[in-house]
């Protein structure tokens, strides 16, 4: 069972980092499929713990070819922009959501949709916790359809990313989710 | 808004509203190199990206990519491109490395002379993941452009850019809408 979101904000940041669920390969090659009948409104979802370095900000920015200097020329950052620090990218986060989703949802769900606004600024050495929470569950189709609130919140319970997504669980006696995806017909 | 506060949402910031962009087929393909160095940086480790035999045996019966990948492969810039970054910095010594970057694909500008940018939010839906060897096409369109005020009485502009990526066999693989506030 994970902690508690609110539970993990009370703790002493080194204790936070210890309550990290993110997967390893191994643990997402033999992830057991969560159905939809394992899950209820309310449930929280593992809790995704990043703690970003200036290092792990300039992989990205080399990954995805971005060149804004706010993320990794940092005198750039405090005289021109007159940010804090070097600013963690929207783009990661956006893209940790659906890597969340797709987890959760492995071997045989789908990180159907997703949506979620851009707050506050990160910077490295925040403690980032990836986190979602269940609202509402409807069968429809013969799939599990599993609502969510989710975001990333900072160590000081900051949200930088509120959102919600819809993902998709099988049911127990349910047919396969059809792959490429076709959303259920209203 | 006071009668004296002209609004943004001209006719003709309106008129952009439902503007595409062209189908562009976004340079190279999907391949193993470009998948790991972003997973790498993504942090995640999972061997359906990597281990083919594992992949095999998986509902998608292959290598699969992050769906999100693909937005950020397809505006790479071009070899046979001039160097947007050093054009961009001869222009502007002071350039923060993306506001004169051109990007293929690029929507004509919404007529506004609010200049100010800021990332107001993301919208994602996936339906397939890209496969290893997929070329990439994808088409920009704006699909939705609201003013709102703000607290001091300023009108200020959410606009909202969808973008539709392919493959070579006409899949939808994911769509994104990206909002920017512009103030």
């Amino acid at each position: 069972m994970s902690i508690s979101l609110e539970e993990l904000l009370k703790l002493p940041e080194e204790e936070i980092l210890t309550h990290n669920e993110r997967l390893t390969g191994e643990q997402l090659r033999n992830k057991k499929q969560t159905f939809f009948e394992d899950v209820h409104e309310g449930m929280e979802l593992p809790k995704y713990i990043y703690h970003p370095t200036p290092t792990h900000l300039f992989r990205w920015s080399a990954a995805i070819e971005n060149f804004h200097r706010i993320h990794y020329d940092l005198d750039f950052g405090l005289n021109h922009d007159k940010n804090p620090a070097l600013l963690v990218h929207g783009s990661w986060k956006q893209s940790v959501a659906p890597q969340y989703l797709k987890d959760w949802t492995l071997p045989k769900g789908w990180p159907w949709k997703a949506s979620f606004e851009h707050r506050a600024m990160l910077v490295p050495g925040d403690i980032l916790i990836m986190w979602g929470r269940i609202t509402g569950l409807q069968e429809k189709g013969g799939m599990g359809l599993v609502d969510l609130d989710l975001g990333m919140t900072t160590q000081d319970g900051i949200e930088s990313m509120p959102g919600t997504a819809t993902v998709v669980l099988p049911l127990k006696d349910g047919p396969d989710i059809p792959y490429p995806f076709v959303p259920p017909r209203d | 808004m006071t009668q004296e506060t002209q609004s943004a949402l001209t006719p003709e910031v309106q008129a952009m509203i439902g503007v595409s962009g062209e189908v562009v087929e976004a340079w190279g393909d999907v391949n193993e190199e470009y998948l790991r160095r972003f997973t790498q940086a993504l942090m995640d480790p999972d061997p359906r990206y990597w281990d083919e035999e594992f992949a095999k045996s998986t509902p998608y019966g292959e290598i699969i990519t992050p769906p999100i990948m693909v937005s950020y492969m397809a505006t790479r810039i071009r070899p046979d491109q001039e160097d947007p970054i050093t054009r961009a910095f001869l222009e502007d010594p002071e350039s923060d490395g993306i506001g004169r970057v051109e990007r293929p694909g690029a929507l004509p500008p919404v007529p506004t002379n609010l200049v100010r940018v800021l990332n107001a939010g993301n919208e994602l839906e996936i339906y397939k993941y890209p496969s290893i060897g997929d070329k990439l096409f994808f088409q920009n369109r704006y699909s939705d452009i609201r003013e709102r005020v703000g607290r001091e009485g300023q009108p200020f502009l959410i606009i909202t850019t969808e973008t539709t990526f392919t493959n070579e066999k006409k899949e939808v693989l994911c769509i994104t809408r990206a909002s920017t506030i512009r103030r």
